[in-house]
């Protein structure tokens, strides 16, 4: 191994990847040979890709997020939602008239000629996607193998475990073959296979939003940031506890002193990772967001999923910095479980998840990094098509956006399915069946990253079972 | 100290776990003196050789603190005293018959928080939040609210799904649903949660109607689904013992699928909001119907048949009926004694608890020995009695974290904090840079954490054992208690302790240290963190009343921010 400067860079790291890359059969959107990927590694700062998760947790409504719009098919959605319209909103029953749609109608067809719109709060993201910073992956989902409805009925393949049931689908989507409990996510793996690239490697993986098992890995573990910055413990900081230099000392060393027992161990680990974290983070991104920053983020004072966003982006500004080549982030927001209430709780959802993810895009764009960051929304399933009065059901199926530069923008990707109740793409009450599986996303995203087509296999168990890098996902 | 003197006397320590004497670094005389609750403080810190009774009355004491710990906010040292002597069953007993103190509506009702006129009442929050710390830090039927908090944790209701009006009525109800059936009867406390307005909301079978075929809308799943997830068989069957039963090949068995979801979401049909006024005038409609159980509109119940779990219930079935036989079902179901009991036990006592441990529980729940399934005395009292609870010397695998609310509310209790002006405000506490944790305010359905965490990457998950509280346990989270913390105890909030016992302690550092150590970590700090602790305050000049108030601070914040304190056992 020739020496460079990067001296993170593991013999196995290194070596994993070169063996992989010469058995690889299939060509990958990046530096194929053995000679690229050494030189990819010693390159500079321009070599950064971040991969950026926005989890819906409680699984959004879907048929209500990308919308049939062609008069024939909106026909068929409405009937089947319509109800009693809610005073205020722009719901019958929880279908939205397609009035209400014509102004988030997007301008490119299914392949099939049928139209989609939508929902009526996702003007930013409509710009998106007709800009071709974002396109939709229409009906993803876990599978274990391709599966026919007729095998689903039969149950004559292997299913997920656990369907419709929320913290085992979160489970599934984030670590690709485990139900809760599983420890282990795709995002970590993949983020094992490119960590030693990385100067700080603790900073590979960090979720904005709460212990994530999509950033865990064998060696990547998910670090916890706080969406306000980074925090750690005043009277040390400030070397008074009370008044008192010697009590801030004590405390410094009862809380980062070993024990023997497993729990005390695991607890003064986190605690001793946040203390040691943060002057370097705050070094690099201060101790609050630049005027810039926050202009680039309006609404984070009131959109949780947009101030999050503006941390990664606080993140990624300084990625030169910390000397990180690889990142995978996770944000989320909750609240999409609507069984009841669909009318008027799920409109500012979705706003807030469309203007956020515009403010982010806007931002890497600005911060020059606009081709070398890629997000996907993500979320515990879809929901069923009919209605239950003024909510949907849990479903499987959903349909998923991917955004950035890299990304083959303006497309939807995948198979549109029909919008009915018997047709075989879906279970009952349009459940849908999906046609693409999240490993096929998966396989994808993490083939941008860097992952070989050998390696995916490890980050993702079930790939192995799919056509793998049809989707067409990023550009050439 | 130096580093080798620290290394030292830690391995000092796990190789004489079996002394208590070693673990509190004191003399036996002294400590009886710190924790008897008058008297001076004792001056002295020599370590003499204990009388082998005092040795003993050292045990009952750690262990009347551990067991203070698991059943209640921890202990005053007169309580500790007082338990040490009767023993936990007797304590128990006592708190089983406690009388239910004054109710959050009533509470709410007093405080103007029913006046109408006040659009924040109406639509706002700023009611519940206050009066659920004024149960919590101030109600003396101790047992009951701890138990209550637990079942917050199982039939979990969170303020983040109530969007309607009066919401403060709807959590203050349900928070007396768990109070009043906490000590009672598990079939009582399962109908009562399945019926209550705020339950009804949050997992919305309040408005959940019969199939319409012109329409194809049909029963939601949410409720049918989750009262057998989360509230009472699980997801796999159980052996009695807590672990999953295994098919042929190994692998675990689904308890339910998803046709009896559907079949008993037919159950869950017709019910809705209770009408009726309140006749004292005291409450407007919304607010008072959010005290009473749903009603069932029988037209809008299905009348089709309901296949679940093995049972039929014919088609045509009323409404009431079917719900009798829906939760009975429930409850008689295998696996539902141990799905309960283990979670219970890890609410109180322990993350791993053994199998023979969770048997011997569920069997109490199956069969309170006089042929009564469901008593909920029963089970607690299995649960803290067992010598599996109780032992010393337990494995390194034994304890769970403590949560972060449960800590505030031990820091609440044993320095007898109260509310200056009787408003409670502490507001929310659950932000990743505050305390962590909020009650009745879950992010969702499945609690703040699951039963079955393993945080990855740890000796924790190495060891093959789970870790529930460490779910919540992140960067920001592990330094925003501590900051949180650093804001409560010296008195900075509306809710302020009452120091006095530790300010007569307070000139003499060792002693108050041991105080600490009983009340607060029931004597597990190690010696070389007693003597840590002891130097660094005793730097603090106790010349003024500040310094002496300085010192109870400090030493108080950094007991309950070591892992001895952190990690209950």
């Amino acid at each position: 191994m020739t020496h460079n400067k990067y001296s993170n860079l593991t013999r196995r790291g290194l070596l994993k990847s070169t063996a992989a890359l010469a058995m690889q059969r299939v060509s990958i959107p990046m530096a194929t040979s053995l000679g690229l990927m050494a030189d990819a590694a010693a390159q500079s700062a321009n070599d950064y890709k971040a991969l950026v998760c926005i989890f819906l947790y409680g699984a959004n409504d879907h048929y209500n997020t990308v919308i049939p719009y062609d008069v024939a098919t909106h026909t068929n959605y409405y009937n089947i939602r319509k109800g009693t319209p809610t005073a205020g909103t722009v719901y019958d029953g929880i279908a939205i008239g397609r009035n209400a749609l014509s102004a988030t109608a997007l301008s490119t067809a299914l392949s099939d000629g049928r139209q989609m719109a939508l929902n009526p709060e996702m003007s930013a993201l409509q710009n998106l996607f007709e800009n071709k910073r974002a396109s939709i992956l229409m009906n993803v989902g876990p599978l274990v193998v391709p599966t026919s409805r007729l095998q689903y009925d039969n149950k004559s393949v292997p299913l997920p475990p656990k369907l419709f049931s929320h913290n085992d689908q979160q489970a599934y989507w984030q670590s690709s073959f485990q139900t809760e409990g599983g420890a282990k996510g795709w995002g970590g793996r993949a983020a094992d296979l490119l960590l030693s690239n990385n100067s700080k490697s603790t900073l590979t993986c960090i979720s904005i939003n709460g212990n994530a098992l999509f950033l865990s890995g064998q060696n990547a573990i998910s670090y916890q940031m706080s969406s306000t910055g980074a925090t750690t413990i005043n009277a040390i900081k400030g070397k008074s506890l009370f008044g008192s230099a010697n009590c801030a000392a004590a405390l410094q060393t009862l809380i980062t002193q070993q024990s023997s027992l497993p729990m005390a161990s695991d607890y003064t680990t986190v605690t001793k990772r946040a203390l040691d974290t943060y002057d370097g983070i705050v070094a690099a991104i201060g101790a609050t967001a630049s005027a810039s920053m926050n202009a680039l983020f309006p609404s984070s004072a009131t959109n949780s999923l947009s101030a999050q966003l503006k941390m990664v982006a606080r993140m990624i500004e300084q990625q030169a910095t910390f000397g990180m080549k690889r990142q995978v982030f996770m944000v989320g927001i909750g609240g999409f479980d609507l069984h009841d209430f669909l009318a008027t709780q799920h409109p500012p959802l979705l706003q807030k998840l469309s203007s956020a993810m515009k403010e982010f895009d806007d931002a890497m764009t600005s911060l020059g990094k606009g081709s070398q960051v890629t997000a996907f929304t993500a979320s515990d399933f879809g929901r069923t098509l009919t209605s239950n009065g003024d909510g949907s059901d849990h479903g499987w199926g959903s349909h998923h956006f991917v955004m950035g530069g890299a990304v083959n923008g303006g497309k939807f990707l995948g198979t549109a399915p029909e919008i009915g109740l018997t047709h075989n793409q879906q279970v009952g009450s349009g459940r849908l069946l999906p046609s693409t599986a999240v490993d096929q996303l998966g396989a994808e995203l993490a083939a941008w990253f860097g992952v070989s087509a050998t390696d995916v296999k490890t980050v993702l168990p079930n790939a192995k079972n799919f056509d793998l890098y049809k989707l067409g996902l990023f550009k050439e | 100290m130096t580093a080798a003197t620290i290394v030292e006397l830690e391995s000092q320590h796990t190789a004489s776990e079996a002394s208590p004497l070693a673990v509190l670094g004191l003399s036996g005389t002294a400590l009886l003196t710190a924790c008897g609750g008058g008297g001076e403080g004792s001056t002295s810190t020599t370590l003499a050789a204990p009388p082998d009774n005092s040795l003993a009355n050292n045990l009952a004491f750690t262990d009347a603190a551990r067991f203070l710990r698991q059943a209640s906010w921890g202990g005053t040292s007169q309580e500790i005293k007082d338990l040490a002597s009767t023993g936990p069953q007797i304590w128990l007993n006592g708190q089983f018959n406690a009388p239910q103190g004054q109710t959050l509506t009533r509470w709410l009702i007093e405080k103007g928080f029913n006046d109408a006129s006040t659009s924040n009442n109406v639509n706002g929050d700023g009611g519940w939040v206050q009066a659920i710390w004024w149960k919590l830090f101030s109600a003396t039927d101790l047992f009951r609210q701890r138990a209550a908090l637990a079942l917050s944790e199982l039939f979990v209701v969170s303020q983040l799904g109530l969007p309607f009006s009066w919401r403060n009525f709807a959590i203050a109800n349900y928070w007396e649903i768990l109070e009043t059936n906490a000590l009672g009867n598990f079939r009582t406390l399962l109908e009562s949660v399945t019926l209550s307005s705020a339950m009804g909301t949050y997992l919305n079978m309040k408005g959940n109607q019969k199939y319409d075929a012109k329409t194809g809308r049909s029963p939601d799943e949410n409720y049918a689904r989750e009262v057998m997830q989360l509230f009472t068989i699980g997801l796999y069957q159980l052996n009695i013992d807590g672990t999953l039963q295994l098919d042929s090949q190994g692998k675990p068995i689904e308890s339910y699928d998803n046709s009896d979801t559907q079949g008993l979401a037919r159950v869950f049909t017709g019910w809705n909001t209770a009408t009726g006024t309140d006749a004292t005038g005291e409450l407007a409609n919304a607010a008072y119907r959010h005290g009473l159980p749903m009603m069932l509109n029988a037209n809008l119940h299905s009348p089709e048949e309901k296949k679940f779990l093995g049972v039929t219930i014919p088609a045509g079935t009323p409404g009431v009926e079917s719900l009798k036989i829906a939760l009975d079902t429930l409850f008689n179901h295998k696996n539902t004694a141990p799905f309960i009991s283990k979670q219970l036990i890890q609410r109180l006592v322990t993350s791993n608890p053994s199998p023979a441990y969770v048997a011997r529980v569920a069997n109490l729940f199956i069969n309170n020995g006089k042929g009564v399934r469901g008593d909920m005395k029963a089970v607690w009292s299995a649960i803290l009695v067992d010598t599996e609870a109780r032992q010393v010397n337990a494995p390194a695998s034994f304890g769970k974290l403590s949560e972060p609310m449960v800590r505030l509310l031990q820091w609440g209790h044993t320095f007898r904090a109260t509310s200056t002006d009787g408003a409670w405000t502490l507001g929310y506490t659950d932000a990743d840079t505050s305390l962590g944790q909020m009650p009745m305010r879950s992010p969702s359905v499945f609690n703040f954490f699951r039963p079955g965490y393993v945080p990855p990457n740890t000796q924790v998950a190495s060891q093959n054992l789970v870790a529930p509280e460490f779910q919540i346990l992140t960067e920001p989270t592990v330094v925003g208690y501590v900051n949180y913390m650093a804001g409560t105890v010296n008195n900075a909030r509306n809710i302020k302790a009452d120091y006095s016992t530790e300010k007569a302690l307070a000139t003499d550092p060792a002693a108050l240290v041991a105080h600490l150590n009983l009340c607060l970590a029931s004597g597990a700090l190690t010696p070389a963190n007693q003597s840590l602790i002891v130097n660094a305050i005793t730097s603090i000049s106790a010349a003024t009343e500040t310094g002496l108030l300085n010192r109870i601070y400090a030493a108080v914040l950094m007991v309950m921010s070591s892992t001895d304190y952190l990690i209950q056992r």
